[in-house]
């Protein structure tokens, strides 16, 4: 059965066999169609000329946005709002999880500062994935942590992407880019 | 030469210098590009913000290391943000100090914290008094029936 799915992705798979004549290892080979790279635009430092604002593929995107700090806060927001999102901002790990349920399944992603106090965007991502699936809404990490393994405790929270702090236009639309689906994310998702 | 251009002129040049001199970083451009006709003063809302911050954080700091028993863990949290929000909007040298003032926590050092306080009280200063300056050019020239030439 392995075999048959395998090839359906037009991959590979066999098992080499020891000289005793059992199984000693299994390869497997998939192949991944690279994703068009996203039209970027001469982005130059200081250069606004071409700007990756109102991309169509964010237009109307349903985001909560949680950060304890008003600035960053206000700036992020700001910044989704650029790429087209439509954004509800709160201030705690609760407002999240309760405006969250009250959006039921139209909120698509959620951006999530780690760091905030109370209840840091660790907790508030592995309470999310307690009720809904891992796709649905998508979460994406702000951290300002330098750490290596910041990227793989998010994955292991059930986090779908991460960015790193100071929030840059081109950052978060590159990481929107790589987290959403390439097929329209609009209209109602049944958790899975 | 005309009134209008030698206000952007003005402008553009003293713009330059706060980022040559290291002011300000990209970030602040990054904010004047979020600025548009839905939200025109964008970037005067978010800085005016970074300054009740900062004043309430520079409070809070100095009134922790004056205390007989110094809470290390409560001045590292209050120079985080500090060093978030000024990351935020692009002002680097006030963010440098804060890194350092992070160490020096971490070491438990008070004299090198202490230090650090007075550096980033100074350094707050000099940007408060050149963001409130730039923002006055901006104005003239908006007055004068120009347009901001961003980016400079």
């Amino acid at each position: 059965m392995c075999k048959r799915l395998v090839q359906m992705m037009q991959g590979n798979i066999w098992i080499s066999l020891n000289p005793l004549g059992s199984a000693q290892s299994m390869t497997l080979v998939l192949r991944f169609q690279n994703r068009p790279s996203y039209g970027r635009a001469t982005f130059a430092p200081g250069s606004s000329s071409e700007q990756p604002s109102s991309n169509p593929q964010f237009r109307g995107l349903r985001v909560i946005l949680a950060d304890d700090d008003a600035l960053n806060r206000a700036v992020t927001k700001k910044l989704l709002e650029k790429l087209g999102c439509e954004v509800t901002a709160v201030s705690s790990g609760f407002e999240c999880l309760s405006a969250l349920s009250s959006a039921e399944n139209s909120v698509r992603l959620v951006v999530l500062d780690i760091q905030m106090p109370e209840m840091d965007g660790f907790e508030v991502a592995t309470r999310i994935r307690k009720v809904r699936s891992r796709s649905w809404p998508l979460i994406i990490a702000v951290t300002a942590s330098a750490e290596d393994n910041v990227w793989e405790r998010c994955l292991q929270m059930g986090m779908n992407g991460m960015i790193r702090k100071p929030v840059l236009l081109q950052g978060m639309a590159d990481e929107l880019q790589r987290v959403l689906p390439r097929k329209s994310f609009e209209g109602r998702h049944s958790a899975s | 030469m005309d009134s209008v251009v030698l206000l952007q002129r003005q402008l553009v040049d003293y713009t330059a210098q706060l980022f040559n001199e290291g002011f300000l970083d990209d970030q602040f451009n990054q904010l004047q590009q979020l600025q548009d006709e839905s939200n025109p003063d964008f970037v005067v809302e978010v800085v005016t913000l970074f300054f009740e911050d900062s004043e309430r954080l520079l409070n809070e700091l100095a009134k922790a290391l004056e205390q007989q028993s110094i809470d290390y863990r409560k001045i590292d949290a209050h120079v985080h943000q500090l060093k978030g929000s000024s990351s935020s909007i692009g002002a680097q040298r006030v963010q440098k100090v804060c890194i350092a003032f992070r160490n020096y926590c971490e070491e438990r050092n008070i004299e090198g914290c202490q230090k650090c306080l007075q550096q980033v009280k100074n350094e707050y200063s000099l940007v408060k008094t050149k963001l409130e300056t730039l923002f006055k050019l901006e104005q003239q020239v908006l007055s004068a029936g120009g347009s901001i030439p961003w980016p400079m």
